[in-house]
Order: C-alpha cells, then sequence, then structure tokens
C-alpha cells in the first residue's frame, strides 16, 4: 500500500513466500507425477487395487462414523445435560482416549482379542472351547479400534454445542408442552447438527489418514497401501496415483469440516449464556449411566493404561530400558525438538503476515501452510521424498529430509496456536509504540514478541509432541538404524513382542497428556 | 453542496482554511486512499494552533478516525500534504515514519501494554534516558493525572477510566507536538465520561497540548473544542467555533448532526420567507418565488396552548431538564419544541407556536438533500 510499509515487510514477505513454496513444492511434485504417470499405471490400479483400496477406506469411516455419532453425542449429552455423582470427572475423562496413538490401541487390542488373548478365553468359558470371537486383524477390528480412539472428537463438539447453545430455545419447546423427548428430538439435536457433522468429518479425516492401527491390524487402506507401495514395491509413480486420491479424500472432509464449523457459530452466540437445567435420575439411573461411561472409557483408555503399566513393569520389559532405550528416547526427543523449532520459525511470519496485512498473497500463503492437514504421513513422506530424490539426492537418508516432512505435516497445528495468538493483539498496540518513538524493528521486540509469548510456546509444544508420536512419515524416511520411540512400539508389536513395546507405549501415552490439555483447554474455556 | 455563509460570508472560512504553515499542524487538500475498512476522505484542509483543541465530529464511518491516523503516520495519503511544526511529513510521494512525527496517540481502547505495569506503561518512550529522570517524569505525570500509588499496577487491574489516564500521561510525556485522541470517551460509562471529559479538558488547558479529537458525539465536541471540523462522507462540512456550528450551520448536515432540528419549506416573495410557520428574513437573498428551507431548533419554538388553534401536540418526551414536545402542524408537518420541565400539556392540546425568528437558518432547497436521520 505505501511505499514506505512495503519496504519494511519485504523481507518478512520473501520468507513468507519460500515457506509457502516450501510447502507447495513436494505437493505439486507428487500430484504432477501422478498426473504425468503412465496411463498404463493408472488402468493397472484402477483394474486391481483403487476399488478394493476404495471401497474398503470408504466403509471403514463410514462404520466408524456412525459409531462415533453414536458414542459421542450420548456422552456429551449425558455429561452436560444429567447430573450424577462425578459428572465433572467423567465430563474431563472422556478426552482421555486422544492421548493414546491409533497404533498403540491396535497394538494392544491384536493382544486382546487375539488367538489366545484374554477375550477370547473368557468368551470360550461361556460359550465352550471350540468358540471363536472375530479376529481383530479385520474390517471388524479396525472399526473398534478406530471407534474407541476418535469418538472424543464428536464428544467434544457436541458437548461445546450442548453448552453453548442457548437454553431458552429448549424453554420454549417445553413451554409449549412438548416432552422431553421430543424436545431432543425436535430442538436440540436440529441445533447441534452443525458441531456434530464438524465432528464427524474431523472423524473421517483422521481415519482416513491413519496409518499406525490399519498397518498393524493389516486392514488395506489407501493410506497403508500408499506405505506399501513405496516400501514394498518402491514404485512411487502409483503412490504418488493413489496419494492423489487420498489427498482429494481428505480435501473434501477438510472442507466440510471447516463449513460445518462456520456455520456452528450461528447457532451458538444469541443471547445471554445460561448454564442449562441438568435432569437428575434415581439409583438405577444412575448406576447405568455411569456403567455406560466406565465401559467407554475403560475400553478406549483405562484397560489399555493398565496393560502398559503392567507390562512396563514386568522383568522383561524392564530389561529393555537400557542405553539403547534411552537413544531411542533421545532420537525421539531430537527430531521432535528439531521439528518444533522449524515449524514455529516459518509459521511465526505466514501468521504475522496474514493477521495483520492480509492481502490475497499472504492468506493464501497461510492456506498453503494448511495443506498439511490433508496430507496423510505417509503421502507428507513421499511427496518430501519424491522431490528429494530428484532436486538434492545428496541430502536424501539424511535427518533433514524427515525434519522438512515433520514441519510440512505438523505445521497447520503450530499455526492454529500462533494465528489467535497474533489476532489477539490489536494492531493499535504496535502502532502506539510507533508514536512512542519506536522504530519497526523495536516494536516488534518490545511489544509484538513479549505479547506472543504464550502462542508461540504453546505452538512449540504442540509440534513437538505430535513429532514424538508420529509414525509412517518416520518409517519411510529415518535414516538407516536411526530408531524412535514410536518406531519401536510399532516394530516390536508387529512381531507380538507385546511386552517389549509397553515402555515405549506407555511414554508416548504420558507424553500425549500434556498436548492433550493444551487441545482441549480452548474448547473447554470457549464452551 | 456548500451555500453561502448567512452572515460572514466565505471571508472566516477562507481564512480559517489557509493560514501559513507556521502553525502546529497543518492538512493541504488531504485525501486519502480507500483502503478495505477505512473510508476514504478527500479535499481535507485545516490547521490547529499552538495549544489549540481542534475537534473531528461526523457520525461512523465518516472517515474522521482516517484523518487522525494519516496524520500519525499509519495512513498514507493519495493527494495533498500533512504539516507539523512547518514541516511535510505526509504527501503522496513521501512519508515520515511515525515515531520521527512526535504525534501522542491515545487508543478508543486505550492500547496499554497488558504485559507492563503502569509505571512501565508510562516510561515505554522514554528509554534513552537515565534510570533517575525516568523515574521523575512517570512520578510527574503521574501525579498530573491524579494517580499516584498505582504505578505497580498492570493495566487490567485498572478501571477504565483510569486506564485512559495512564494512556493520557503514556503520551504526554513524551510532550508531542500534537495529542490524538480517537473517541476518548466511548469506553467509558456516561457518568465517568462526563467527568473525564472535563477533567482531560483542564489538563490539555494547563498543558497547553495542541490536541485533535475525533468523536461522533457533539455534546463533547462542544464541551472540550476550542474548533470543530464537522465531516460527512470524507468531505468537511464545516470549520468553525462550536457557537457558529450550533447556531450558523453552514449545510443541512451539520445543523441537523449538532442538534435537533426542525427543517420547513417556505417560498419567497416580496424580500420575505413564507412559511407555514410565519415569515422570516430572507438572508439568502433569493429570487422571488424561489423555494427554500428554514431551520429551526426545538429551543427556539415557544408552545402556548390555545383553545381552537390548528396545531395540536403529538406526543411528549420527559428528558429531566426539559420536555421535548412534537408538535403536528395543519398540513401534517411535524416540529419540535423544548419546554421547561414544569409545563405539561398532554397529548391533542392545540398549541400556538411562536418562533424566534432570529436564530433560524435559511438554506436554499437545491442545497437540502435530506438531512440524515
Amino acid at each position: 500500500m505505501t511505499t514506505i510499509r512495503q519496504h519494511l515487510t519485504s523481507p518478512l514477505q520473501l520468507v513468507a513466500l519460500a515457506s509457502a513454496g516450501l510447502i507447495l513444492l513436494p505437493l505439486g511434485y507428487v500430484t504432477s507425477q501422478a498426473l504425468l504417470a503412465d496411463p498404463a499405471v493408472w488402468s493397472r490400479l484402477w483394474a486391481t487395487r483403487i476399488p478394493e483400496l476404495l471401497s474398503n477406506t470408504v466403509w471403514l469411516a463410514a462404520s466408524v462414523a456412525s459409531l462415533t455419532l453414536l458414542l459421542g453425542v450420548s456422552t456429551a449429552w449425558l455429561v452436560t445435560r444429567v447430573e450424577f455423582p462425578g459428572r465433572r470427572l467423567w465430563e474431563g475423562a472422556l478426552v482421555l482416549p486422544l492421548a493414546m496413538p491409533t497404533y498403540v490401541l491396535a497394538y494392544i487390542y491384536s493382544y486382546l482379542l487375539g488367538f489366545g488373548g484374554p477375550v477370547e478365553h473368557a468368551w470360550q468359558i461361556v460359550a465352550g472351547p471350540q468358540a471363536r470371537i472375530f479376529s481383530p486383524q479385520s474390517y471388524l477390528g479396525a472399526t473398534l479400534v478406530m471407534t474407541l480412539d476418535t469418538f472424543p472428537f464428536v464428544y467434544l463438539l457436541s458437548r461445546s454445542a450442548l453448552l453453548s447453545m442457548n437454553v431458552s430455545f429448549e424453554e420454549v419447546s417445553r413451554a409449549r408442552g412438548i416432552s422431553r423427548m421430543k424436545t431432543l428430538w425436535l430442538v436440540t439435536l436440529p441445533l447441534m447438527r452443525p458441531s456434530i457433522a464438524a465432528g464427524l468429518a474431523l472423524v473421517i479425516l483422521y481415519v482416513v489418514s491413519d496409518f499406525g492401527a490399519v498397518s498393524l491390524l493389516r486392514y488395506q487402506t489407501l493410506t497403508y497401501a500408499v506405505f506399501q507401495q513405496m516400501t514394498g514395491r518402491s514404485d512411487n509413480t502409483a503412490a504418488s496415483i493413489l496419494s492423489l486420491l487420498l489427498v482429494g479424500f481428505a480435501l473434501v472432509f477438510l472442507i466440510t469440516e471447516r463449513w460445518f464449523r462456520h456455520r456452528s457459530r450461528f447457532y451458538q452466540t444469541t443471547g445471554r449464556y445460561r448454564s442449562p437445567q441438568r435432569q437428575r435420575y434415581g439409583w438405577l439411573g444412575t448406576t447405568l449411566i455411569t456403567g455406560y461411561l466406565g465401559l467407554i472409557i475403560g475400553a478406549a483408555f483405562m484397560l489399555p493404561a493398565y496393560l502398559l503399566i503392567s507390562w512396563s513393569l514386568s522383568s522383561d520389559a524392564q530389561a529393555t530400558i537400557d542405553s539403547r532405550f534411552y537413544g531411542f528416547l533421545w532420537n525421539s526427543g531430537f527430531l521432535a525438538a528439531c521439528a518444533a523449532t522449524g515449524g514455529v520459525l516459518i509459521g511465526l511470519p505466514l501468521a504475522y503476515l496474514a493477521s495483520r496485512r492480509p492481502t490475497w498473497l499472504n492468506l493464501g500463503c497461510l492456506q498453503a501452510a494448511y495443506a498439511g492437514y490433508v496430507l496423510p504421513g505417509p503421502v507428507a513422506a513421499l511427496a518430501v521424498l519424491v522431490l528429494c530424490l530428484n532436486l538434492t539426492p545428496f541430502i536424501y537418508g539424511s535427518v533433514l529430509v524427515l525434519i522438512v516432512a515433520y514441519v510440512i505435516h505438523f505445521l497447520p497445528a503450530g499455526l492454529q496456536s500462533l494465528e489467535p495468538a497474533l489476532q489477539q493483539i490489536t494492531p493499535n498496540l504496535e502502532e502506539v509504540a510507533r508514536t512512542l518513538g519506536l522504530g519497526v524493528r523495536q516494536t516488534w521486540q518490545r511489544v509484538t514478541l513479549p505479547l506472543i509469548r504464550n502462542g508461540f510456546v504453546v505452538a512449540w509444544v504442540l509440534i513437538f509432541l505430535q513429532t514424538m508420536k508420529e509414525l509412517p512419515a518416520t518409517l519411510l524416511l529415518r535414516p538407516v538404524g536411526f530408531d524412535t520411540l514410536a518406531i519401536r512400539v510399532w516394530m516390536e508389536a508387529s512381531e507380538e513382542y507385546y511386552q517389549l513395546a509397553a515402555p515405549s507405549a506407555l511414554l508416548i501415552v504420558l507424553l500425549g497428556l500434556p498436548a492433550l490439555v493444551l487441545l482441549v483447554s480452548k474448547d473447554w474455556r470457549a464452551a | 453542496m456548500k451555500p453561502a455563509h448567512p452572515i460572514t460570508g466565505e471571508t472566516l472560512l477562507q481564512a480559517d482554511l489557509y493560514r501559513p504553515a507556521s502553525s502546529v499542524l497543518e492538512l493541504r487538500a488531504v485525501s486519502c486512499a480507500y483502503d478495505v475498512g477505512h473510508p476514504a476522505v478527500r479535499d481535507i484542509s485545516f490547521a490547529a494552533k499552538e495549544g489549540e483543541i481542534l475537534c473531528l465530529l461526523g457520525p461512523s464511518g465518516c472517515g474522521k478516525t482516517t484523518i487522525l491516523r494519516a496524520i500519525a503516520g499509519f495512513e498514507p495519503v493519495r493527494s495533498g500534504q500533512i504539516f507539523l511544526s512547518g514541516q511535510l511529513v505526509s504527501s503522496p510521494d513521501h512519508m515520515t515514519p511515525t515515531e520521527e512525527r512526535h504525534v501522542g496517540m491515545v487508543f478508543q481502547e486505550y492500547a496499554l501494554f497488558p504485559h507492563l505495569r503502569v509505571q512501565e506503561n508510562i516510561a515505554f518512550g522514554l528509554r534513552h534516558l537515565k534510570r533517575s529522570e525516568r523515574k521523575t517524569l512517570v512520578q510527574d505525570m503521574l501525579r498530573l493525572v491524579g494517580l499516584e500509588g498505582f504505578e505497580r499496577r498492570y493495566p487490567h487491574e485498572l478501571s477504565g477510566g483510569q486506564q485512559q489516564r495512564v494512556a493520557l500521561a503514556r503520551a504526554l510525556v513524551q510532550h508531542p507536538v500534537v495529542l490524538l485522541l480517537d473517541e476518548p470517551f466511548s469506553n467509558l460509562d456516561p457518568d465517568m465520561a462526563g467527568r473525564m471529559r472535563q477533567e482531560l479538558h483542564d489538563l490539555l488547558r494547563r498543558t497547553k497540548t495542541t490536541t485533535i479529537l475525533v468523536t461522533h458525539d457533539h455534546d463533547e465536541a462542544f464541551a472540550m473544542a476550542d474548533r470543530i471540523a464537522v465531516l460527512n462522507h470524507g468531505c468537511l462540512e464545516q470549520f468553525d467555533t462550536p457557537e457558529t456550528i450550533y447556531h450558523i450551520p453552514e449545510t443541512p448536515f451539520v445543523a441537523d448532526f449538532v442538534g435537533q432540528a426542525d427543517f420547513i419549506p417556505g417560498t419567497v416573495s416580496n424580500g420575505m420567507v413564507h412559511t407555514e410557520l410565519g415569515e422570516f428574513p430572507n438572508t439568502l437573498k433569493c429570487e422571488d418565488g424561489e423555494a427554500v428551507v428554514v431551520m429551526i431548533r426545538p429551543d427556539d419554538i415557544h408552545l402556548v396552548p390555545t383553545k381552537g388553534a390548528t396545531s395540536h401536540v403529538l406526543s411528549r418526551q420527559f428528558r429531566g431538564s426539559e420536555n421535548l414536545y412534537a408538535v403536528s402542524l395543519p398540513s401534517g408537518q411535524v416540529v419540535h419544541s423544548s419546554q421547561g420541565s414544569t409545563s405539561v400539556y398532554h397529548e391533542g392540546t392545540p398549541v400556538e407556536l411562536r418562533v424566534l425568528a432570529s436564530h433560524t437558518v435559511l438554506f436554499k432547497q437545491s442545497a437540502s438533500v435530506e438531512p440524515p436521520r
């Protein structure tokens, strides 16, 4: 706009453009590779893999979505509209499953439901020695694990919808003489629709891009297939084609989620806030409710956590906690710290420019940075790998490639706490510093940076903790012999050494808890 | 748009607009580019004398804040020049950065640094001074604005009025060439705003600070300003003393914006303006037969209840110190009249209207773009 301002911000502008380029280039490369591929490869894939992979992915997403809808909405309704002992405790506990990476839950369920496992034993006592239960390595097993792991998304969004909804709507309905149950169907649920839809889109996005659970349960989805094409067949072209499909698929649900989340605001911000009346039930009702919630949290978190702890305490597992174990821990921590630092350094100029000078260019750069959202781990890895093989083969196989992939993959998580932190400071604060005689740089140092420090730290911690448990990109891009905690869990679990995997898995779950608190606290307060 | 000045002609206006660059602040034909969210302003010229309190008054979206931001150096000018202390600071191809302009600014929501204590906020721009000097200055300022003992508080521990005083102290401690105030009282409750208005006026007089104040509230402008610039749609409608603005508005917009006014149509014949409310002097020297509009303020209309009168009271609004009546004339035209709070007439009472003819202002019909309502 002005010559002066342009001079001052142009270095920042260059940095932002370069960052956006860094993110879009690999993505563009994969896309072009897929589109320029020999039509024969396309037709071969269409004839063989794609129909099966698509139907598997769609079926898994559909079944998980319907189950999470049931679990998420019912639990949210119970903790917001019913009063029972320990309600607040349950309210918090219901998000705990999010701390459990899918591969940890998958490995625990392949033990529990596996051949000769405890559930089969119990079933055989009831139904006779020849009785069998379903194998965890199946559509049913994948559905179960993914449902238990992702229903908190629906729960969280439904809960905040129920809490921030104007109670008057329900009261009007009751005043017209409509019963409590009918009010739920006629008023409450329709009002929650945008929030529920946003939660479901998030669940589907998560299911579609998951690698950990489907790989351990050997259920063929698109994401798993991309990984297999890259490792088993070293066929990057086929992997690119599958990735393109996957990204298109994910994009649809990302846009759906954004759209519904945006719409949900219109349903919530009317009138003054009043907390809803909570109904009380007799001892039978209370017992049933507690039993229901206990069963869900027990299956999704308590039982797995108990198993991990007891396995970790076993002598076999204790023997693995040696210098090698600390080496893995160090590797994980080192990678995560590099990725987090890189992520916030790249994210800050992008978020700053988008909030202070919202031109099309700057907003476009920011949106490009959110591309990592639709890139499942294997795809991010593939993108970086393909680009690196073609442009900079000398860094292939080094830690740097891996860090670039992490940054692309987790930048959105960082941006989500950097952006609001910047938006909360009014530009007036920076302007007033200028009237007090401070230059642009001094203003940045003495006003902007101190004020966004918290958002900055939260962004760093979030990227750090998410990188700690990242699996597929690490598997594909790590230097030879460079193992992390997540890799150890996955490898031991693949070999069914359940006890040996436990200490690493337990550590990952524990590290996931603070990230969970950071992620949830915003939604929690907003409601 | 602007008719000739009813009394002084154009001379007064001209004299005020084009004074030499020796004034503390001068805007010469300033226009600002249209930017999303900031209304454009066109061809604005005015100047502020040393120690003067000048008010930019207008409805929201009229561009008054844009002018303030252009003076501070936050908005570029598309054409025209801005001078501070005789120095060119803004023109289409030159822009002195804000930090070199020595302007003080108090934002609508005060913009106190939330991470700094009161004393650190006030001393924020004093890094170049020694510690002891800084401390004395901060203490002096705190005494000046009446906030001794608050130096270790954080902004969120202060009330709105206290925050405003800190923001003021922070700006004044720099000895700014001009102090820019953006809607300074809009975030205070009415009681507090009244008190702060008085305090601020005294303070600015005592410190002889040249001040530009932006507001949409004409009462505030009248109470604070030496001169007022009334703005509408990015254009300067009138620049004058508060009294002139109220009594001799140059445009129907100004007349209506600075106080309640009724506009009565009339025609000129035999050198007088004939209206439903009687005859008024033809101050505009209009031709016979020309259509004009007469502006009358409610305090210039007196009501006398009379049996058989053709006008009657439509409604009464009790305002504490006065009663504001809406009166319907035989033609259906409605005018307003302000009466003492003890004279109570019921709806439908027939009344005679007596108009103080000396206070009316005449506008040509063509100039009277419908006043905003």
